[in-house]
């Protein structure tokens, strides 16, 4: 029994001893990865051992998915289908008109001695890697990597608006970082006064700020933000999302904008690399 | 030596499945509130296990997590480390409570957690909601005894 006591005692004080060596050790990765992102790299050479691990917990979720699939019924499908083809006819009838627009623009804006920004279209189409992440976090993972020649900053849409760039990229997978992510901010503008506004995200998935608006400033609610190009990541002219909220408060130096972005942020299955 | 290299054994298999749940996709509402569910199975066999399951476990995993969590490496190892040696030092007196003492107790360890976590935040200028926390905290002291229970049940069918 005395002899236990003292193996407890001995024992607490290499405890103490070990916490202090850890959290040191800690302590100076956080420095490390702070200044030298030595976590992008550790992941980039255990991505083989990674990725397993996110396919494995991604895949309850791609079970279900694949059983509500199944059971689909053939006349749900069916109606699925025209539904799909006469989205597909309408918006092909819409795209119709991109050319001789485009045309027309570039027209314009060698009249006005502009220059013309031509955006070449190259979309790659990438799934998500359902996993869940720290909710301090606003990233998602898609399954492209290196080898599909992606690059650092490259711009992700999905069918309703911007989602973010690419911030880190490893063999198999990679990580883009939203618009909503505490981090992260784009200059936008406004569509409707052609003025330019710098939005923020909030760590929310259903909320962006627009920040440094003066208060003599022309927002309203249900102005529309689009990208404006100028950041020289996002290309020009893709939606961001709707002003929802202006509050004016003069003692404050700036109005307080809420905007709700457009993309569904926390909801999509499918992501569009562009080019 | 058998039954030691049997507690390891079994321990990292749980801890691999904490690691799993706790990258399983969840619903939006729960996602801003998820419960740490590998530091409660952590903690579950530290409290069993103190000489075997100790503070070099709770780094590992804690680097583990924020290379897979795609967080700032060392965040994850601090808190955890915190935690498994609060855990460390009052072992014995948590053993010997009753299930609602449990929680309790539970919830006294997890807030040096949170506490820790929110400095790191502080520090590396991450935002976060504090009722998000608030009710992650909560969450988890109320699936603690369930957990206990089955994590009990397989240590006593496996490991005696």
């Amino acid at each position: 029994m005395k002899n236990d006591i003292h193996l407890h005692f001995r024992q607490n004080q290499f405890t103490t001893l070990k916490l202090l060596f850890y959290l040191t050790l800690s302590i100076i990765f956080l420095v490390l990865d702070n200044n030298y992102a030595i976590s992008n790299k550790v992941r980039f050479n255990t991505s083989y051992i990674i990725e397993p691990i996110y396919t494995i917990s991604a895949w309850p979720s791609s079970i279900y998915n694949n059983i509500s699939k199944h059971f689909d019924s053939k006349k749900d499908l069916i109606k699925k289908n025209e539904l799909l083809e006469k989205k597909i006819i309408i918006q092909s009838g819409i795209i119709q008109k991109i050319p001789s627009l485009q045309k027309e623009n570039k027209r314009l804006k060698e009249l006005l001695n502009s220059s013309t920004t031509t955006n070449s279209l190259k979309i790659l189409i990438a799934e998500l890697i359902k996993v869940n992440l720290s909710p301090f976090s606003n990233k998602l993972i898609i399954n492209k990597g290196k080898e599909n020649n992606l690059y650092l900053g490259q711009v992700a849409i999905d069918n309703l608006g911007l989602l973010g760039q690419v911030s880190e990229i490893n063999k198999d997978f990679s990580v883009i970082t939203l618009i909503s992510d505490p981090g992260h901010a784009l200059l936008a503008v406004n569509a409707r006064t052609n003025k330019r506004i710098v939005v923020s995200g909030i760590g929310d998935n259903r909320k962006l700020k627009a920040i440094y608006i003066p208060l003599n400033e022309d927002v309203k609610q249900g102005d529309i933000l689009i990208t404006s190009g100028l950041d020289n990541i996002f290309p020009e002219g893709y939606l961001i999302g709707q002003i929802t909220k202006v509050e004016k408060n003069l003692n404050q130096n700036f109005q307080d904008v809420d905007i709700v972005p457009s993309s569904s942020l926390s909801s999509n299955r499918e992501v569009m690399l562009l080019w | 030596m058998v039954i030691n290299n049997r507690i390891h054994f079994i321990a990292t298999l749980f801890l691999i499945l904490g690691v799993i749940l706790n990258l399983l996709p969840m619903p939006a509402i729960l996602h801003s509130c998820k419960p740490p569910i590998l530091l409660l199975i952590l903690i579950y066999w530290s409290l069993a296990f103190p000489n075997h399951i100790n503070l070099s476990y709770a780094f590992l995993l804690g680097i583990i997590m924020d290379i897979l969590l795609i967080m700032p490496l060392g965040y994850n190892a601090l808190c955890y480390t915190v935690t498994i040696y609060l855990i460390l030092l009052y072992y014995p007196q948590i053993r010997l409570q009753s299930n609602w003492n449990k929680m309790l107790s539970l919830l006294v360890i997890l807030i040096p957690y949170f506490f820790m976590s929110t400095i790191v935040n502080g520090m590396l200028k991450i935002e976060y909601n504090i009722i998000n926390v608030i009710i992650s905290i909560i969450i988890s002291v109320l699936i603690w005894p369930r957990l206990f229970n089955v994590l009990r049940f397989v240590r006593q069918k496996y490991i005696s």
